[in-house]
C-alpha cells in the first residue's frame, strides 16, 4: 500500500504551509502566551472544512517547539473512562522526552454531547490541563459545542486557495516525477473547493492508476464546500431574490432544522413589523410541509420547505437593506433551554410517575398537579412512594422554596 | 384498604373502600352495586369529569367481587400515560393469560383515561376486548363519551356521572378535616369547592396543601395556593406582542411553556380567550381570533409547535403597530 500523498507530503515547519498565515500567527501567539501564562484560555480550537490543514498546524508547532504531540482522535474515544484513562495521567505528569507536551484532540465534531460524556469530560480536562490543547473540528457552530466554544481561542482556517492548491499540486507531481495534463490538473484543484487533502487524494488516483486517459472528470467527487451559516443568511436576509436564493443552504453542512433554528433566533434583529410578520409566516409555512413530509412520507414537500426557508424569507423583505451592513448573528437558543429545562424536570417527572402509580392517577395529571404534590409529600408519604434519597432532598428543597416564594411560612405560626 | 388507611396521602387514605362510602353518585352506585350481586358482570364505561370517583368505584368493583384476592384480579392502565395502543395490548395479553384467581370465573382491567386514545387506537382496543372477553371484563373511563368510538360504547354499559354538588364535596372535606384534627370555616370550604371546579381529588389534595402550612384553614391561604397553581402569564406575553417587542414576548412565552409544562394547544386556547379582554377594537379581536384559528390548525399540520406560535406573536406585533 502506499502512504497517501497527503501524508507524504505533510508539511514540517511552518514555513512550508501556504496559506494559513493569519491561523499560524494565532496559534503560535497562543502557544507562546500559555507558556507564559498569559493566556486566557488554555485550548484553542482550530476549525474550518476539511482539508485545510488543521490536524497539519498542530503537528508542525509541536515539532517547531521540539514539544511531544499526544494526539487523541476523538472518533476514537466516545466514551467517558476511555477519555479519562488516556487523557487524565498526560495531564497530570510531565513528558519524560521532551520540553513538555502538547495535546491534540482531534476531530472534535465526534465527540458525543451527551451519552457517555465525550464533551463534558473534554471540557473538565480543558480545566484541569497543564500542558497546551489544541483541538481540530469542521464544524463548531453546533449547539452540543457552546461550552466548548467559552473555553476555548477560536481560530478559523480558511479553504485553501484554488492557485495554491494547483501550485501545490504541480509541486507534489514535480518530486514523484510524474506527469499529470495541466487541464486536468486544473480541474482537480477547482473541484476539490479548497480541500488540500481531497486534492492530493484525487491526484494520487489518477498517477497510480496507469490509464490516465480513462480518468473522468466526473471521478473527482463533488466536494462540498462547507459555506458557513453566517454567509447563507447574509444571503437570505441581505441580498435580492433570485433563482439563486433557493441554493443558499446547499453548501451548509447542517441539517434543516437546525437552519430553521438559526433563521428563527435572527428574524427579528432583520426584519421589523409586516417584514416581521410576512418572515414568520413563511417559516410557518415551511414547518407545515415538514410536518407533512413526517406524517406521509412525502418527500417531494422538502421542495416547498426549502422554498419557503430561502425565498420565503428572503422576499419577506420590503424595505430595502443594505446588503453592505453587517449583522452579527446569534446562534440559537431554544433547544439548549428546553434541554436545561428538561434536566430540571427530570427529577420531578420521576416523582411525579410514582405518586401517580400510588394514586391511581395519570402522570399528565400528577405533573400539572405538582405544585399541590410537592407541599403534600412528606418523609412518611415518600417512604410509602420508595422515593430515592435524591427525590427526596429534589422535594424537600422546592418545598421551602415555594414556602418563601409564595410567603406561606407566615401562616405556620398558628395553632388549632 | 388497611394500607390505605394508614396512607399520608389524603387522597388515598380517604378513598372510599366500599359502595356506602361513595358520595353523590347513588343512582350509579345502586345499579352497578347490582351488578356486581349477580356476579356476570357487563363490560361498563364510566365517563364524567375528573375527581369525581370513576376510579374509585373501579377499584370498589373488583374489591366486592374478588374480596382478598383482587390485587391480583385487577388491573389499572392509564391510556393517556402507556406509549401507544401496543403496549396496552400486551399489558391486557400478559395479564388476561392466566385465570383468575377465587370463584369469579373473570378478571377486571380498568383503561382510564380511554378517551386519551386515537380513533384507530380505539379500534384495536376493540378487537382486543372482544378477544378476551371469556376470561376479562373491561371498565374503561373517559371525561367525554363522544370521544369513545361507537363500537365500543354499544358494547359497553355506560354510566354517565355526575358532577359533584358542593354539599358532597362539603361532606368529604368535613370527614377529612375532624380525623385530621383541622379547623376550616364555611367560607373556606366555599373558595375550596369553587377552586377545584367540583373534582373531589383536587379539593382534598388543595386541602392537603393548606394543611401542610397550617392546621387552621383559611380562604386565604386556599386562595394562594389557587392561584400559584394556575398559569397567567399567557397576558404578559400578548401585551410584549402588542407593544411591538417580538423577542421580549417569544422568550416570556418559551419560559411560561417550559416552566408550567404546557402545550402549544393550550397555550392557543388560553390566547383565544384572552384576545376578548384586550384593549383592542372588536374587528381588531375578530381579526386576531381568525389569525388565531388558523394557528390552532397549523399546530396539527405542522412539526414544531414553537415556530407556529411566533408566527402568530408576529401577526400580534403587528395589530399593535396598526393601533398606534
Amino acid at each position: 500500500m502506499t502512504t497517501p500523498l497527503s501524508e507524504k507530503y505533510r508539511p514540517n515547519k511552518f514555513s512550508e504551509i501556504m496559506g494559513q498565515n493569519l491561523a499560524i500567527d494565532k496559534l503560535k501567539a497562543f502557544f507562546n502566551s500559555f507558556n507564559m501564562k498569559l493566556a486566557k484560555k488554555k485550548a484553542i480550537l482550530l476549525y474550518g472544512p476539511p482539508g485545510t490543514g488543521k490536524t497539519t498546524l498542530a503537528h508542525v508547532l509541536a515539532k517547531e517547539v521540539e514539544y511531544e504531540l499526544f494526539e487523541l482522535n476523538a472518533s476514537d474515544l466516545r466514551n467517558r473512562a476511555k477519555l479519562d484513562e488516556i487523557l487524565k495521567p498526560s495531564t497530570l505528569q510531565k513528558s519524560l522526552f521532551s520540553k513538555g507536551k502538547i495535546i491534540l484532540v482531534d476531530e472534535a465534531d465526534g465527540i458525543t454531547s451527551t451519552e457517555y460524556g465525550g464533551l463534558a469530560e473534554l471540557i473538565a480536562l480543558i480545566e484541569k490541563t497543564k500542558f497546551p490543547m489544541v483541538i481540530t473540528a469542521n464544524d463548531i457552530w453546533q449547539q452540543k459545542f457552546s461550552l466548548l466554544r467559552q473555553k476555548c481561542e477560536l481560530v478559523a482556517l480558511k479553504e485553501v486557495r484554488y492557485e495554491i492548491i494547483l501550485e501545490i499540486l504541480k509541486e507534489i507531481l514535480e518530486k514523484e516525477v510524474k506527469n499529470v495534463e495541466l487541464d486536468l490538473l486544473k480541474s482537480i484543484a477547482a473541484k476539490s473547493r479548497g480541500d488540500l487533502r481531497a486534492a492530493l487524494n484525487d491526484l494520487q488516483s489518477v498517477i497510480y492508476n496507469n490509464n490516465i486517459g480513462e480518468f473522468n472528470e466526473k471521478d473527482i467527487g463533488e466536494r462540498e464546500k462547507n459555506l458557513d451559516i453566517f454567509n447563507a443568511m447574509k444571503n437570505i436576509f441581505k441580498c435580492k431574490t433570485t433563482k439563486e436564493t433557493t441554493e443558499a443552504y446547499d453548501n451548509v453542512q447542517m441539517e434543516t432544522d437546525q437552519i430553521s433554528l438559526w433563521l428563527e433566533k435572527n428574524i427579528p434583529t432583520e426584519y421589523h413589523g409586516e417584514d416581521l410578520a410576512r418572515a414568520f409566516e413563511a417559516l410557518s409555512k415551511a414547518d407545515i410541509f415538514k410536518g407533512r413530509i413526517y406524517r406521509q412520507q412525502h418527500w417531494r414537500f422538502m421542495e416547498y420547505q426549502n422554498f419557503f426557508l430561502t425565498a420565503g424569507i428572503s422576499a419577506a423583505r420590503r424595505i430595502k437593506s443594505n446588503a453592505e451592513s453587517f449583522t452579527k448573528y446569534q446562534q440559537p437558543t431554544r433547544i439548549l433551554k428546553i434541554w436545561m429545562n428538561n434536566q430540571n424536570n427530570a427529577r420531578k417527572k420521576t416523582i411525579a410517575e410514582k405518586y401517580a402509580e400510588y394514586t391511581h392517577t395519570s402522570r399528565k395529571r400528577a405533573m400539572k398537579d405538582f405544585f399541590l404534590i410537592s407541599l403534600i409529600l412528606n418523609n412518611e408519604s415518600a417512604k410509602k412512594l420508595d422515593l430515592s434519597e435524591q427525590e427526596k432532598d429534589f422535594l424537600e428543597e422546592r418545598k421551602n422554596s415555594l414556602r418563601v416564594m409564595h410567603g406561606l411560612n407566615r401562616f405556620a405560626e398558628k395553632k388549632v | 384498604m388497611e394500607t390505605n388507611h394508614s396512607s399520608n396521602i389524603w387522597t388515598e387514605k380517604y378513598r372510599p373502600s366500599n359502595f356506602e362510602d361513595v358520595f353523590g353518585q347513588d343512582e350509579i352506585v345502586k345499579r352497578v352495586k347490582n351488578l356486581v350481586g349477580s356476579i356476570n358482570i357487563p363490560h361498563m364505561l364510566f365517563s364524567g369529569p375528573a375527581g369525581i370517583g370513576k376510579s374509585t368505584l373501579a377499584i370498589i368493583v373488583a374489591k366486592e367481587l374478588f374480596k382478598e384476592f383482587w390485587k391480583e384480579n385487577y388491573l389499572e392502565l392509564n391510556a393517556s400515560d402507556a406509549r401507544g395502543i401496543d403496549v396496552i395490548r400486551q399489558e391486557v395479553k400478559n395479564f388476561a393469560r392466566t385465570k383468575s384467581l377465587g370463584s369469579v370465573p373473570f378478571k377486571i382491567i380498568f383503561l382510564d383515561e380511554a378517551d386519551a386514545l386515537t380513533k384507530e387506537a380505539q379500534h384495536a382496543l376493540r378487537r382486543t376486548m372482544e378477544n378476551y372477553t371469556g376470561t376479562c371484563r373491561f371498565v374503561l373511563s373517559c371525561n367525554y363519551s363522544s370521544k369513545i368510538i361507537d363500537p365500543i360504547q354499544s358494547r359497553c354499559v355506560v354510566f354517565r356521572f355526575k358532577l359533584l354538588e358542593k354539599k358532597d364535596v362539603a361532606k368529604v372535606i368535613l370527614k377529612i378535616a375532624e380525623k385530621e384534627g383541622l379547623k376550616i370555616d364555611d367560607r373556606a370550604i366555599q373558595v375550596l369547592y369553587e377552586g377545584s371546579e367540583g373534582d373531589c381529588r383536587r379539593a382534598i389534595n388543595l386541602l392537603q396543601a393548606s394543611a401542610s402550612i397550617s392546621p387552621i384553614i383559611t380562604e386565604e391561604i386556599i386562595n394562594i395556593l389557587l392561584s400559584s397553581a394556575k398559569p397567567k402569564d399567557i397576558r404578559v406575553v400578548l401585551d410584549y406582542a402588542l407593544a411591538g417587542d417580538f423577542e421580549k414576548a417569544r422568550e416570556k412565552l418559551l419560559d411560561v411553556m417550559l416552566k408550567e409544562s404546557i402545550s402549544g394547544t393550550d397555550v392557543i386556547k388560553a390566547i383565544q380567550k384572552e384576545v376578548w379582554n384586550l384593549d383592542v377594537e372588536p374587528h381588531i379581536k375578530v381579526k386576531l381570533t381568525e389569525k388565531t384559528g388558523e394557528i390552532e390548525f397549523r399546530l396539527v399540520e405542522g412539526s414544531d409547535e414553537f415556530v407556529q406560535l411566533q408566527a402568530l406573536l408576529a401577526s400580534f406585533v403587528l395589530v399593535g403597530l396598526g393601533k398606534n
